[in-house]
């Protein structure tokens, strides 16, 4: 198999998750790019939509580097605002949310508000919900790009930022008001995730090649649930490289982080 | 009252440390309440008056202490940050912000209380994010959270548009589908009620009425009649909302282009006070049609920010400040200061998005 980086291996994973015919509203960075490989290879009638305000763009002026970039814009076929498309999301039209986030706990629930000290003197303020928390309640199925790694896979996030199934109760989300579904996918270079039907729980679906359930279950801070149909990972052909490469992120934005 | 009486299950699942008395505060208004914002709308005359004013006239009679500031564009998309400048210079304490997504317009005005806070000082920000995206997080809003320095009232993106869009459209609050079952429920000053029709839980947010709405367009007629080309981001609603505003445009278009294509005005005359026409008013931010961002530029601003942030030494950020705010008269000054070939490349990489000014 040829070789990859762990970005690249998300945004491979991210790619596979989505299905053609849907609409995808992406957060910046690599849902962007899996978007794009997706649309170029098993996927072309899937829409993206971003939360300035274009839907169903043809990003032929090169990735947009944020959801706001005027790039965003290119010959998409319904361009308002931030009003128009979160109001189609709230009405069902985007059938994914594609977000990141820096913790989520076993219920899909995620944080990107702050970590360490209070809401209200917080020792590392994140940015923020952002579109993300909009998209987490109202997108009919959440996909969540995280690092595997103890202090993020957490028993308890600091701050819910973006709604998972909460307490893992049956009515959680419809007391909470939001209309989607819930999380669907969490992805990680290393192991892509689930959800239990019946418990709302997180389950591991796939591992890398090489790599163990335990392995994946030492990298977890609460008790990761394991499918008795695991399977391994998909790799990145040298076709798929290729496209996320010198198609998606020729600039090596998101793929190679060039900017940090 | 007690501002949360019905919720979600969020109680539950949360962990969040945070000020439960403060969170529980009654209820207020951080601007004009709804009332005052319509007494000031009819109080307005309502002619066609040329709205053409400098940036320093248009700030100087809007912008004064304890206001609240409407913030428009996204991220770094057709951000005013050439009003930002003449706020700066102008001065104005006990600001209260509110936006969705903002990078540059929000980091100056906290770089700029942190080099004088007798000229500048905000007092709150209501929110849905706040940082660089692709560049990084905002050094600033790191610095002023961590020692307390500024209350946040955390929304999303939809929130905080569905508020100021209940504001432009003369209503007091807005159902949403979201908040509800997040730690915002119990932080920010929406709140969840049962709906008097199905009965179910629903997450309510309060109108956003900015005192001031600052925003950059892609052209106007001197009436203020705007067109908005790319993204319109929630540009239309914070202008509606405001009881005043303050709008730039990359170009002053013949009021007949208007009246030809009256569909493409996204806000009209009625709701812009001061109007100026400054071309790459929206710089180091991108103007859809003009420019693109200035990745460059923003990294600079950037990396003194985070320099100031990890040593405390605020000569840096005095030096920016010292000559691309203070050390200019009007923002053509600082524009000035850019080489041509920085905005010649910045035209360049806008790739001929199309824009209609006929």
């Amino acid at each position: 198999m040829p070789e990859y980086t762990p970005f690249e291996m998300i945004a491979f994973t991210g790619s596979r998750v989505l299905e053609d015919e849907k609409i995808v509203f992406v957060g910046t960075g690599l849902p962007i790019i899996a978007s794009m490989h997706a649309q170029m290879t098993h996927a072309p009638n899937l829409a993206m939509i971003f939360e300035s305000g274009p839907l169903s763009p043809i990003l032929e002026m090169g990735m947009p580097l944020s959801v706001g970039d005027t790039r965003a814009c290119r010959k998409a076929c319904y361009l308002k605002g931030l009003a128009a498309v979160f109001e189609l999301t709230q009405r069902g039209y985007s059938d994914y949310a594609f977000i990141g986030g820096a913790q989520i706990d076993m219920y899909g629930n995620v944080c990107s508000t702050f970590e360490g000290g209070t809401y209200n003197e917080p020792l590392t303020r994140f940015p923020g919900s952002g579109g993300a928390g909009a998209m987490a309640a109202n997108c009919e199925k959440s996909i969540i790009i995280m690092a595997l790694e103890k202090r993020r896979f957490v028993d308890k996030v600091e701050f819910l930022t973006s709604i998972g199934f909460g307490d893992g109760s049956a009515d959680y989300r419809e007391k909470a008001g939001v209309m989607g579904e819930g999380p669907y996918r969490v992805i990680t270079n290393q192991a892509l995730f689930g959800f239990d039907k019946k418990t709302r729980r997180m389950v591991l679906l796939e591992v890398i090649p090489g790599k163990t359930a335990q392995d994946i279950k030492d990298l977890v801070s609460f008790d990761l649930l394991v499918s008795p149909d695991l399977k391994e990972m998909a790799e990145p052909t040298d076709e798929d490289l290729r496209l996320l490469r010198e198609e998606c992120d020729p600039d090596g934005y998101f793929l190679n982080r060039k900017v940090k | 009252m007690m501002k949360k009486k019905i919720s979600s299950k969020i109680k539950k699942v949360s962990n969040l440390k945070y000020d439960a008395a403060l969170a529980e505060e009654p209820f207020e208004w951080w601007g004009p309440t709804p009332d005052e914002a319509r007494k000031v709308m009819s109080a307005k005359p309502k002619g066609m008056h040329d709205k053409r004013k400098t940036l320093k006239e248009a700030v100087g009679k809007f912008v004064k202490d304890g206001i609240n500031i409407g913030i428009g564009g996204f991220v770094n998309t057709r951000v005013p940050v050439a009003i930002i400048h003449e706020i700066i210079r102008h001065g104005a304490q006990n600001l209260t912000l509110s936006f969705q997504s903002n990078s540059i317009c929000a980091e100056l005005l906290a770089g700029a209380m942190i080099v004088d806070p007798d000229r500048i000082s905000i007092k709150r920000v209501e929110l849905a994010w706040w940082g660089y995206e692709v560049i990084g997080i905002a050094p600033l809003l790191r610095y002023l959270t961590s020692r307390g320095m500024i209350r946040l009232d955390d929304y999303t993106n939809y929130g905080m548009t569905a508020r100021f869009k209940a504001a432009a459209m003369g209503i007091p609050f807005v159902p949403t589908r979201d908040h509800g079952g997040s730690d915002m429920e119990l932080v920010n000053r929406g709140q969840m009620v049962q709906c008097p029709f199905s009965g179910k839980n629903i997450y309510v947010v309060p109108a956003c009425h900015p005192d001031v709405a600052i925003i950059h367009v892609t052209a106007a007629d001197m009436y203020g009649n705007c067109r908005i080309f790319g993204a319109h981001c929630t540009c239309p609603e914070i202008t509606m909302a405001a009881a005043n505003s303050i709008v730039t445009t990359e170009k002053i278009i013949p009021n007949e282009n208007i009246r030809t294509y009256p569909n493409l005005t996204e806000i009209p005359y009625a709701a812009v006070d001061a109007l100026v026409e400054q071309p790459f008013g929206a710089y180091p931010g991108a103007s859809y049609g003009f420019h693109w961002f200035d990745m460059e530029h923003i990294l600079m601003f950037r990396s003194i920010c985070d320099n100031f942030r990890k040593t405390g030494n605020k000569d840096g950020l005095k030096k920016y400040y010292d000559e691309y705010i203070f050390g200019c008269e009007t923002f053509d000054d600082f524009l000035g200061k850019l080489p041509y070939s920085t905005l010649r490349k910045l035209r360049d990489m806008d790739g001929g998005q199309p824009v209609i000014l006929s």
